[in-house]
């Protein structure tokens, strides 16, 4: 399974390598997705992480010990009263999150592959889509 | 075999006209020919459901006492038109909060009323001998207004353009977001629904044309703005914006489902309007126009990066659009539709029971429009 983690830090421990803990002691596959330092070193970042739902949540748990704030990060949602199906996002999304459903022709959203780039949200004409990350 | 609107009608109002949608009939000229459909088939339904900027509402709110002639009219803070009678107002489309480029705006409005919500009201006026009162702040329901109906001076687009981006930078544009360097493509019409692209010459679209417009009954009251015929054809239709309609409709009778306010990220508001005209079989030839499919419609993508004068760059057919991809000298682009296909169904199947259920009737144009029309440009000179 996979999972996003939105993991938070400091200037305690921005120089901490988390991606190595991750792989080493949990075996996990991480993917960085975003991360940002400010000047005053704390920061940001999303990983997606792919492996075993028990060793996800013992690296979630051991992340929390040391110091680092980790949420599981949200996908991309979508207000289905608001969507009306035009399909402006379908060529936008860079993992094909978005496709038309070729009996119905209404827009499919797959947001397990979601990477949380956000690209979409500004793309839809009815604010129906949203990302809380 | 020819048929009248009389007969045709005659057959509605008995229920046992045969009526099919644009989709469904392509596959019967296909199977039995146009000559066999034609008797077969008695109206042929169309649908449209996508953003027509060129839309608005005309409102007019009744007289409070004491009077007021309204100037300054703000509708959920949208600016809305101050120039007509005391109590008057049209609600364009794209109207806006004064200092905003885009948000909540007329379209919002407009679906708001229809929507049946509490819209707020303020006004002013310049105070006069007939109509002392200067200002005035309330809320207003469509139940609790005079007339509330939508005149959209340019509706059903024939055809229209497949924009893309060959600058380096995302642009935000009418046609939607286009990613850098053709990473994307995107088109609006619904081709093989279009109500125009069915009746490509308007053999049967005319002035009192009496339509689906919003989920009410409409009618087309006159060839839309930017109408023009001197476009290239193939297979019978355009492949580029032609003909355009102006549709009028009682906004009472129409459903905020098919009348949705747009917030286009960099460009503004805009309207998505639900449309459907029925076309009567009167004779073979017209079934088969109705029968043209998606791949024998086509249109040109060009450049929304270029700011003047903006070439053909390849031509698609919508069915090569739809698969959600187009190959332009090696590149995959990707291609998205700006206007509701599933939409566009719907209106023409509602529009379809509507007739089979006997509370639909054909409409004769009492006017056609013109054959011959070619576009001004804006001049720029000193006097």
């Amino acid at each position: 399974m996979d999972k996003k983690f939105k993991i938070e830090f400091d200037e305690a421990n921005v120089q901490d390598s988390v991606s190595y803990i991750l792989v080493t002691e949990f075996d996990l596959k991480p993917n960085v997705l975003k991360a940002e330092i400010s000047g005053d070193g704390s920061g940001v970042m999303i990983l997606a992480l792919e492996g075993e739902e028990a060793k996800l949540e013992a690296a979630e748990k051991r992340l929390k010990e040391a110091g680092f704030n980790v949420s599981i990060t949200k996908r991309i949602e979508r207000d289905e009263d608001l969507c009306w199906d035009c399909g402006a996002c379908v060529s936008i999304c860079p993992v094909f999150c978005f496709s038309h459903d070729k009996d119905t022709m209404k827009v499919m959203l797959d947001n397990s592959k979601c990477i949380a780039c956000s690209s979409c949200v500004n793309a839809c004409s009815v604010h129906a889509l949203s990302l809380h990350l | 075999m020819s048929k009248t609107y009389e007969q045709i009608n005659e057959r509605i109002r008995s229920g046992k006209a045969v009526v099919y949608t644009a989709e469904e009939v392509i596959d019967l000229v296909r199977e039995k020919g146009a000559d066999k459909a034609a008797e077969e088939v008695d109206v042929v339904t169309t649908g449209t459901f996508g953003a027509m900027c060129s839309s608005g509402a005309f409102v007019n709110f009744g007289h409070a006492s004491p009077a007021i002639r309204m100037t300054d009219i703000r509708l959920n803070d949208v600016q809305v038109d101050g120039g007509l009678a005391a109590v008057d107002t049209y609600i364009g489309a794209t109207a806006t909060v004064p200092g905003q480029k885009a948000g909540y705006g007329g379209a919002h409005v407009i679906e708001d009323l229809i929507a049946h919500k509490k819209i707020h009201l303020h006004a002013s006026g310049p105070g006069t001998d007939c109509y002392v009162r200067k200002e005035i702040d309330t809320w207003i329901t469509i139940d609790d207004i005079n007339d509330a109906y939508l005149y959209n001076p340019r509706n059903c687009y024939q055809n229209y353009g497949v924009a893309t981006n060959t600058s380096d930078r995302t642009i935000y544009t009418y046609m939607g977001k286009l990613m850098p360097r053709m990473k994307n493509a995107s088109y609006s019409s619904a081709g093989q629904l279009s109500p125009l692209l069915n009746d490509p010459h308007l053999e049967t679209i005319g002035m009192g044309t009496k339509i689906f417009l919003g989920g009410g009954e409409g009618y087309v009251t006159w060839p839309g703005t930017q109408y023009k015929t001197n476009v290239e054809e193939v297979n019978g239709v355009p492949v580029g914006g032609s003909r355009t309609l102006a549709l009028i409709g009682d906004m009472r009778q129409m459903d905020a489902k098919f009348i949705r306010g747009l917030d286009i990220t960099g460009y503004g508001v805009s309207m998505a309007v639900g449309v459907g005209i029925p076309i009567p079989v009167l004779n073979k030839d017209i079934i088969q126009r109705c029968a043209i499919s998606d791949e024998e419609i086509f249109s040109d993508m060009v450049d929304y990066s270029q700011p003047v004068d903006r070439p053909a760059m390849a031509r698609y057919s919508y069915a090569q659009l739809r698969t959600g991809k187009v190959e332009y000298n090696g590149k995959t682009i990707r291609t998205s539709s700006l206007s509701s296909y599933s939409g566009a169904r719907k209106v023409a199947s509602i529009l379809k029971d509507w007739i089979e259920h006997k509370e639909f009737t054909l409409n004769q144009p009492v006017m056609t429009f013109p054959k011959d029309v070619k576009l001004n440009k804006l001049q720029e000179r000193g006097c």
